[in-house]
C-alpha cells in the first residue's frame, strides 16, 4: 500500500464570521479576504511540509488544481509541484491533476509535466481531471457539455506528444496544431496516469479502458464513499477490469498524535475551520450538462439505494457541529494516536480496496508545527506498519524510481535499529 | 397545433404544426424548453401557417452531436425551411431561439421575411452584463423570468411522459444543450452579422423581464437596420404567456 502527503492548500485567514457572511467561497469569494502576503508565506510552508513528507517516508507529494477558492489556494498544481519536484528525491511528484480542458494548448501540460519528470529523476505521476464545476465550466468558462469532449481530445493530444518519435500535426475540433514536437520528454516511457472522478460511469470505462488509477477525491470519508466505491469495484468487475487496488486511490483527513486525548485538543479547530469555511453557492454546484443523464441516473440511484451518510449529517458536519469524535466516527477524519490511525486505515484500505492513500496531513489553519508532528507520526509510525496491505499485488501506478528509493530509504532507517 | 416528427439530413426533430393562409410562422423556442401546444402559438395558427420545431439536443429531438457552433444551427434551419417548399417564411424567435432566428435571418435573408425577437439573447454589452440563468436557483430564476410568478403555472412545456424521460432528464437535456450557444456569455459573434440582416425587424420585451436588460432593446434596435422594439406591460420573459393578448396584438401588427 502506498500513501502520498496532501492538503489542500487552504487559505488560514480567513474572519471568523466567514460561513456567516453569506458568500461562496468558491468563483465569487471575495479577494479582500486574502493577504497576498500571507499567502506567500503559506506556500512556503507547504513546500518545507512537503519537503519533510519526503524524508518522512511518504511514496507521494499530492498537489491539485483549483480556481477561485479559499478553500484550495493552488491554481496551478505545476508551480508547487516544480517547487519540490528539485528539491525533494524519493517520493513521487503526484499531479492529481491538471485539468486538461482548461489547457490552451493542452501541449503545455505535456510539456510541463516532461519538465518536471525530468527534473525529478522520473518521478512524475500524470493526474488528469476534468475539474469542479465550480472551477472548469464557472471560473474557466467552459460550456459544461463541451467538458468531457475537450478533456479527451486534450489526453490524446498529450500521450501522442509523449510518444511520437517525429513532428506530427493534430486537427482536433478545439485544438488545431501543425506542427507538435514537445520537448522535453518525460524521463518514463509513459508516467503513470490518473484521473479522479465524482461517480461518473464514463470516467469509469475510461479508467478501466486505459488501466488508469482512479481517484475517489472527496472529504467526507469512508461511509460516505462506500455506496460509490463499491458501485465503481462492482463495475470493474462486471466489465473484467483489472481489479488491482492500486489502481484505487482515495483522500482522507488524518489526525495525528501521541494519544487520542491530545488529538481532539490539537486538531479540532482545524477540522472545523477546514468543514465550515468551505461554502458553496447551490447555483454553482450542479451546472447542466457537466454530469451526463446517464450517470446522473445511476448517481441517483446509489443516493436512494441506502448507506452512506444522511443528509442532516452532511449539514451538521458542513457547519462544523460535529463533535471532533463524532467526524472521526462518520469517517470525515481518522484521528487519535498512531496505534489507532494505523488500524482505523487498514480497516478504510480493506473495506474500500484501496491501495493509494492520499492522506490530508494539514487541514483548515492548523499551525505548521502541528502539520509537522501529524506528518512524521504518519510517516514513521503509521506508514511502516502498513506496508503488508496489498503487498501481494504489483503497484504499476506509481514511478518506479520511487518505489525503489523510498524502499532503499525505508531499509536504510531500519540498518542502526538492527 | 400537432406534433409530428421531421428529418431532416442528420437531425430527427419534433415539431409543432397548424393553421393555413398567408406567410408561414417560424417559431423558434427559448432556451429552456419547446412550448409545445401552447395557447400563443393556437392563436397565430389562426391567421397562418405556424411550424414549430424543436432544437436538436431538446426533448427527442436528436442530431445534437452533429452541432459544433450556432453555424451549424443556422445551417439546419435553413435547410429545414427550404424542404417545406413554401418560400420565404415570417420568423418569431424568443430568447435562445431569437439568437438562432437572428443568425438565420442574417446568413439566409432570402428566406427571412419578417422578423420578430422576443428578449433574444447574441449580444452582450459590458455595462448590462446579461444575467446568468444557469447560476440561478429556481426561485430566484422564476422571480427573473415572471412579472408575476404566480403565472408560472401557465407555462406550457412540450414534455411528454410516454417519450421515456423525466421531467427532470428532459430539463437537464435541453438546458445542457443552451450551454452550448450561451455559456459562459451568450455572444458568438452576431453583432457582427447584424448588418446582413434585411428583414424588417421587430424586437419585444416584457416590462418586467429579469433576464434580458431593458439596455438591450436600444442595442438591438442600432445593430438591425430599421428595427423597431416594442416593450409589453405585466409580462416577464415570457410575453407569450404572461400578457398573450398585448403579445398576439403585437406580433400580428408587425407581421400584416
Amino acid at each position: 500500500m502506498k500513501f502520498h502527503w496532501f492538503a489542500e492548500a487552504t487559505y488560514p485567514h480567513l474572519p471568523k464570521n466567514f460561513p456567516d457572511m453569506g458568500v461562496s467561497s468558491w468563483v465569487t469569494p471575495p479577494h479582500s479576504l486574502g493577504d497576498p502576503r500571507k499567502l506567500g508565506e503559506m506556500y512556503k510552508m507547504f513546500i518545507r511540509l512537503m519537503q519533510q513528507a519526503d524524508r518522512d517516508g511518504f511514496d507521494g507529494l499530492a498537489v491539485n488544481e483549483h480556481h477561485q477558492t479559499p478553500f484550495a489556494c493552488t491554481p496551478s498544481p505545476n508551480l508547487l509541484a516544480a517547487s519540490l519536484a528539485g528539491t525533494t528525491e524519493n517520493a513521487a511528484i503526484l499531479i492529481i491533476g491538471d485539468s486538461l480542458a482548461l489547457y490552451n494548448p493542452p501541449t503545455r501540460v505535456a510539456e510541463e509535466m516532461a519538465y518536471m519528470d525530468c527534473l525529478s529523476g522520473g518521478r512524475l505521476i500524470a493526474g488528469f481531471v476534468f475539474g469542479t464545476p465550480m472551477d472548469s465550466v464557472f471560473a474557466y468558462g467552459i460550456p459544461p457539455v463541451e467538458l468531457r469532449d475537450r478533456f479527451h481530445e486534450a489526453r490524446k493530444l498529450i500521450l501522442k506528444a509523449w510518444s511520437e518519435p517525429e513532428p506530427f500535426a493534430f486537427n482536433g475540433k478545439y485544438t488545431k496544431l501543425r506542427y507538435v514536437n514537445t520537448w522535453p520528454r518525460p524521463v518514463q516511457k509513459r508516467p503513470p496516469i490518473w484521473v479522479p472522478g465524482s461517480g461518473s460511469l464514463e470516467t469509469w470505462d475510461l479508467v478501466i479502458d486505459e488501466d488508469y488509477c482512479y481517484g475517489h477525491l472527496s472529504f467526507s470519508g469512508l461511509h460516505s464513499a462506500k455506496p460509490m466505491v463499491q458501485a465503481y469495484w462492482d463495475y470493474v468487475e462486471k466489465r473484467g477490469g483489472n481489479m488491482n487496488p492500486h489502481r484505487m486511490a482515495f483522500t482522507q483527513l488524518v489526525c495525528c498524535s501521541e494519544t487520542d486525548a491530545e488529538a481532539e485538543a490539537k486538531y479540532y479547530d482545524a477540522v472545523r475551520y477546514f468543514y465550515r469555511n468551505n461554502t458553496l453557492d447551490p447555483g454553482f454546484t450542479a451546472p447542466p450538462g457537466y454530469t451526463s443523464v446517464r450517470s446522473a441516473q445511476e448517481m441517483a440511484k446509489r443516493m436512494t439505494s441506502g448507506g452512506g451518510l444522511s443528509p442532516e449529517d452532511r449539514a451538521r458536519a458542513q457547519k462544523g457541529e460535529m463533535s471532533f469524535w463524532e467526524y472521526d466516527e462518520k469517517g470525515y477524519i481518522i484521528a487519535g494516536s498512531p496505534q489507532r490511525v494505523r488500524q482505523r486505515i487498514r480497516e478504510l484500505a480493506t473495506d474500500l480496496r484501496i491501495g493509494q492513500l492520499i492522506a490530508c496531513l494539514h487541514m483548515g489553519d492548523l499551525s505548521e508545527e502541528q502539520a509537522s508532528e501529524n506528518t512524521r507520526l504518519f510517516g514513521t509510525q503509521v506508514i511502516p506498519h502498513l506496508r503488508d496491505l496489498w503487498a501481494d499485488q504489483p503497484d504499476h501506478w506509481t514511478p518506479e524510481v520511487s518505489q525503489q528509493r523510498i524502499a532503499a530509504a525505508s531499509a536504510r532507517r531500519l540498518e542502526p535499529a538492527q | 397545433m400537432k406534433a409530428a416528427r421531421e428529418t431532416s439530413g442528420a437531425f430527427d426533430i419534433r415539431l409543432w404544426s397548424g393553421g393555413s393562409g398567408g406567410t408561414p410562422v417560424l417559431y423558434l423556442h427559448g432556451f429552456e424548453q419547446h412550448p409545445g401546444a401552447a395557447p400563443f402559438l393556437q392563436r397565430l395558427a389562426e391567421r397562418h401557417p405556424v411550424r414549430a420545431p424543436e432544437h436538436p439536443g431538446y426533448g427527442s429531438s436528436s442530431g445534437f452531436e452533429h452541432i459544433d457552433d450556432i453555424f451549424d444551427v443556422t445551417l439546419h434551419y435553413r435547410r429545414l425551411i427550404e424542404s417545406w417548399n413554401l418560400g420565404p417564411v415570417d420568423v418569431v424567435g424568443h430568447s435562445l431561439g431569437g439568437m438562432f432566428a437572428a443568425e438565420l435571418a442574417a446568413v439566409a435573408p432570402h428566406l427571412v421575411r419578417r422578423l420578430v425577437l422576443v428578449s433574444p439573447y447574441g449580444l452582450w454589452l459590458d455595462e448590462a452584463p446579461m444575467p446568468d440563468p444557469f447560476v440561478m436557483t429556481p426561485p430566484v430564476l422564476a422571480a427573473a423570468k415572471w412579472a408575476d410568478p404566480a403565472r408560472a403555472s401557465d407555462e406550457t412545456s412540450a414534455f411528454d411522459a410516454a417519450e421515456g424521460d423525466s421531467a427532470a432528464t428532459f430539463r437537464a437535456l435541453n438546458l445542457a444543450a443552451a450551454t452550448k450557444f450561451l455559456w459562459p456569455i451568450p455572444d458568438r459573434g452576431l453583432q457582427r452579422r447584424l448588418q446582413y440582416v434585411t428583414a424588417p425587424t421587430l424586437v419585444l420585451r416584457g416590462e418586467a423581464d429579469g433576464l434580458f436588460p431593458a439596455a438591450y432593446l436600444n442595442a438591438w434596435t442600432s445593430a438591425v437596420a430599421g428595427a423597431k422594439s416594442l416593450t409589453i406591460p405585466g409580462a416577464g420573459n415570457l410575453p407569450m404567456v404572461e400578457a398573450e393578448d398585448s403579445f398576439i396584438t403585437a406580433v400580428e401588427g408587425f407581421l400584416s
